[in-house]
């Protein structure tokens, strides 16, 4: 024991240690002087000494004095071995030694003498597979190692290792997230694995597409390509709707790896949900072929329902359909109105009238396509349609257009249109001559369709929308129509013999509506009247113009996508609403056909219900909404999991993960073994226990007070003062 | 010759037709789309040019697609058909009694919600009479209107003629004044007394000479009564876009 390895920690104040020192000295010296006359200058002196050198030795252990040791311990080395258990790994990696996984299944447990084997007689162990997360595995589980799962955190990883570490050896082939950080200074040995040099693959390594598009406006779609292995080629880019080609361009790869993009532009003629994919041909010799195509969902809204109106002439039918259709935001309106007729005089200069000519031509022969609706309303055809233009109307129907005729005097038989194409694609057929009465006022009322027919369905309440009918204002003048089989009549006259008032129908992919009246005016106005406002006639203006354009939101079932495409493994889940409440049922089939599992739980608002199934691989799934009202089927694109993998090698990156932790990257050539011997010699591997023991708890400390004080004893004895 | 079966239908129909009268609206034009439906009020002269009708229906069907009545309905502010007539008069010289409260509430709403009133001081007396009656009902119906000249570009001017000043018996205003709401003037009043222009006798003569334009000024109220009833059945729809480049062109000619 030497003096530096004492060190004091007074129980008192040291100042209270001084007092009683200068106390004890006091005492000594008044003992002294005490017992100096009776045994003389030097006894007096020693026994004086005696009890001084006592009560010191007794006051310093208030100092606490206590001894320090210190001790160096070995510990034994801890390497952590991450092994990457991502998708890519399950890639090809050098020629003839399997998958990636395999090279790094070989590279611990292969030869004869495995380097596992080796390491654990060395270092403490500690396996982990490192895939989507970290997970410890054990020596024998490595074996049963499988790619799969998005590339890992290697980050977070090390963060996440458990005890003492020496180092990290992590065997990947580059494909992991590394933010530059390294939560606990380990240094990370890379053992690179795949063949970097030999890997060929071409893959969509970015598409660039809007997930709302609006009808009849472009939408361009950027697309980056990114070969492996093919410098030099040149290959088309393709963009399909489902099986539908919409277009397709060429994009040319310089160099390897190299990247080249291109912008693929469409016109989205339908609204609704669309699944459109861009893909690459696969090419001789590539890797994956997964990445080289990718399914994107596209919604397509229209921006403005664009309905061109022909009125034959002015009337209050023209001016309140007109006020109807402006006080919708949603509407682009085009009419005409045939003001004067060949018949009329013209008893001014043109400069003095405001009349411009009826632009039939361009209308009908060029720009009728560009019209979500054509109306017309009491329109009669001659002089005004050329004898192809009924057939425009036709095709323009048959293509997808909606199509409404207003009656009046000028309507069907009476209007000329008896025997064109417009009389066939009507859901209705004239009754006889003299079709247009303005005998008694006419009531109207629901008809078995109409009371659940989205357009005459004004009012969520069956009770008051069958009572707002019956209060319509009586119909001064009505066409005497007759259904065909292929019309459904909303609406029928009141009185002995009904007439359809209000009938649709469909032709092609067009649908059409005859409102046999020029009277519905009276539906405002007497509403109003009555006090009870201008809204029925606009809605029902505004649930014609829908109905007849198509618009979703007035389909008995509807289905709303989540805006983000759901994921392989994943719920994805999806919004379904009904007009009917009654029986719903829920299918979902997956990219094969296969009806698979789909679970359906109403959301506590009426009507409303979210459906979820579970997709186990990517691809396009179909599901399909059934209640008694009517069904719709709607798609949902689901990502494959290697749709987007870049899966070759990235040395560049384990580089930089050994660079920036003080690690190393291997090369094929190097001992993996050695290295790490050789990075654990340098990790700091001994630490010192220090441990404090107090004197004054020892006897050999006791012994000189106790002698000191027997000393003083003895001497007092023989002295004759005791 | 006709037939004793059509001779006996017609007999039939026409007995019948005296037990229960048909349509309230005679048919004298085959399904017209307008007439003047004219508001009888108390006190003042509501109906200063009674023969004002059939010359103007009769220039507006040889000169428009609309098939006119030539015979006026005469109605009440308080008449429950009033909201089913496309077209109110209301014309007078003198002061008239104030509507009442619930006359006021019926026409507000009338005209709110889409009904059209063409009114006429045919006395073209400003801050006098019909006009002053009429401006205090205005008051009344639109506190926070009054009426204003419409604007040259208002749809009324072009809405079929390309009217840049308004004749009549009289000539007042070159204009013609009115309470817009939106897009949309309900109200449209004239104190040139074009009515008084219009009115013809039986045996077709002029009954009011026009001044101080003479037939100019006649013809020109004929153009603004066939452009009020024009713009009564189409609202603004000379607002719209591609009727701008041809007003534009001929205004320019």
């Amino acid at each position: 024991m030497s003096l530096n390895q004492v060190t004091i920690a007074p129980i008192f104040p040291l100042w209270l240690i001084i007092l009683l020192l200068v106390l004890g000295s006091a005492a000594a010296i008044f003992q002294y002087r005490l017992i100096r006359k009776r045994l003389g200058r030097n006894k007096a002196l020693g026994l004086s000494l005696l009890r001084l050198a006592a009560i010191s030795l007794l006051i310093s252990f208030a100092l606490n004095p206590s001894r320090a040791e210190r001790r160096e311990h070995e510990v034994s080395q801890a390497v952590a071995i991450l092994v990457d258990t991502s998708q890519s790994m399950g890639l090809l990696g050098h020629p003839g030694s399997g998958s990636r996984l395999d090279e790094a299944k070989s590279l611990l447990n292969g030869g004869p003498s495995p380097l596992l084997k080796s390491l654990a007689e060395r270092f403490e162990l500690r396996l982990y597979g490192l895939g989507e997360t970290l997970r410890p595995i054990k020596a024998g589980d490595v074996t049963r190692l499988k790619a799969e799962g998005k590339k890992g955190d290697l980050t977070d990883a090390l963060g996440k290792l458990t005890g003492k570490n020496s180092l990290a050896v992590l065997l990947s082939d580059g494909n992991l997230k590394w933010e530059g950080d390294n939560p606990t200074g380990i240094p990370v040995i890379a053992v690179p694995l795949g063949d970097s040099d030999g890997y060929k693959d071409l893959l969509l390594r970015t598409v660039k597409a809007p997930a709302l598009a609006f009808r009849g406006r472009e939408v361009t779609i950027d697309v980056t390509v990114r070969g492996y292995g093919y410098s030099g080629l040149t290959l088309p880019v393709i963009l399909k709707d489902g099986e539908r080609l919409l277009t397709a361009k060429n994009v040319r790869l310089s160099e390897s790896p190299g990247e080249g993009t291109v912008s693929l532009s469409f016109i989205p003629e339908d609204v609704g949900q669309h699944n459109l994919s861009v893909a690459i041909p696969p090419q001789f010799g590539e890797s994956l072929a997964s990445n080289n195509s990718i399914n994107l969902p596209l919604k397509v809204v229209r921006d403005k329902i664009r309905i061109l109106m022909v009125s034959g002439s002015p009337s209050l039918n023209y001016r309140f359909l007109r006020t109807a259709f402006k006080n919708d935001p949603s509407i682009d309106l085009l009419s005409f109105v045939i003001l004067r007729t060949p018949s009329n005089i013209l008893n001014v200069p043109v400069q003095e009238q405001s009349l411009i000519p009826f632009p039939v031509e361009t209308l009908f022969a060029k720009e009728l396509k560009n019209f979500d609706l054509l109306i017309f309303d009491n329109f009669q055809p001659h002089p005004y349609l050329r004898a192809n233009d009924p057939e425009k109307v036709k095709e323009f129907v048959r293509e997808g257009g909606g199509f409404a005729m207003i009656g009046g005097p000028n309507f069907l038989g009476e209007g000329g249109y008896a025997g064109t194409s417009i009389e066939e694609i009507l859901p209705t057929r004239w009754a006889g001559k003299g079709d247009y009465r303005r005998d008694s006022p006419l009531g109207v009322k629901l008809s078995r369709a109409g009371m659940a027919h989205p357009i005459t369905h004004l009012s969520p309440d069956e009770g008051d929308n069958l009572s707002l009918w019956r209060n319509m204002p009586p119909l001064d003048g009505v066409n005497r129509l007759e259904p065909k089989s292929s019309g459904t009549v909303l609406l029928e006259s009141t009185g002995e013999i009904s007439r359809p008032i209000l009938t649709v129908g469909s032709y092609g992919k067009g649908r059409v509506l005859v409102l046999a009246t020029d009277y519905s005016w009276k539906w405002y106005m007497g509403m109003v009247a009555a006090g009870k406002g201008n809204w029925p006639y606009l809605r029902l203006a505004e649930r014609m113009v829908r109905w007849l354009t198509k618009d979703p939101g007035l389909d008995p079932v509807q289905i709303t996508l989540a805006e983000r495409a759901g994921a392989v493994g994943q719920d994805a889940e999806f919004r379904i609403r009904v007009s009917d409440e009654g029986t719903i049922s829920l299918a979902v089939f997956n990219p094969d056909g296969v009806k698979i599992g789909a679970r359906l739980k109403p959301t506590g608002k009426p009507g409303e219900y979210l459906g979820s199934f579970l997709p186990e691989k990517g691809g396009t799934y179909r599901m399909k909404v059934e209640t008694r009202t009517g069904y719709l089927e709607e798609s949902m694109a689901i990502p494959g999991l290697m749709e987007d993998l870049d899966g070759a090698p990235n040395n560049e990156r384990l580089k930089t993960i050994s660079a920036s932790t003080g690690g190393k990257i291997l090369g094929r050539g190097d001992d993996l073994l050695k290295e790490i011997q050789a990075h654990a010699a340098r990790a700091q591997n001994r630490f010192v226990e220090e441990r404090r023991l107090p004197l004054w708890a020892k006897l050999y400390f006791l012994i000189p007070i106790l002698g000191l004080l027997g000393l003083e004893w003895y001497l007092r004895r023989r002295w004759g003062l005791i | 010759m006709i037939s004793r079966r059509h001779f006996l239908s017609l007999g039939l129909g026409f007995a019948a037709g005296l037990l229960f009268p048909g349509p309230k609206l005679p048919s004298c034009a085959p399904f017209p789309q307008f007439f003047f439906a004219q508001i009888k009020y108390r006190g003042g002269e509501w109906d200063p040019n009674p023969e004002f009708v059939e010359a103007i229906t009769e220039e507006l069907e040889l000169r428009t697609s609309i098939n006119g009545l030539k015979e006026r309905r005469l109605t009440t502010v308080g008449d429950p058909d009033l909201f089913y007539y496309p077209f109110l008069y209301m014309a007078g010289k003198y002061e008239f009694e104030p509507f009442t409260p619930q006359e006021r509430e019926i026409l507000r709403r009338y005209l709110t919600y889409g009904g059209f009133l063409f009114a006429e001081d045919t006395m073209g007396a400003k801050g006098f009479g019909f006009d002053r009656a009429f401006n205090r009902e205005i008051k009344e119906l639109f506190p926070a209107q009054e009426l204003k000249r419409l604007p040259p570009d208002h749809s009324v001017y072009r809405s079929f003629y390309l009217v840049d000043n308004i004749g009549g018996r009289q000539r007042v205003n070159p204009f013609l004044e009115g309470i817009t709401i939106d897009n949309w003037t309900p109200v449209i009043y004239s104190m040139n007394d074009l009515s008084g222009a219009w009115a013809r006798d039986r045996f077709g003569k002029w009954i009011n000479e026009c001044v101080p334009g003479g037939e100019a000024q006649r013809s020109s109220a004929f153009k603004a009564g066939i452009n009020i009833i024009v713009y009564s059945l189409t609202s603004d729809y000379k607002k719209d876009l591609i009727h701008h480049p041809f007003i534009k062109r001929r205004q320019n000619l």
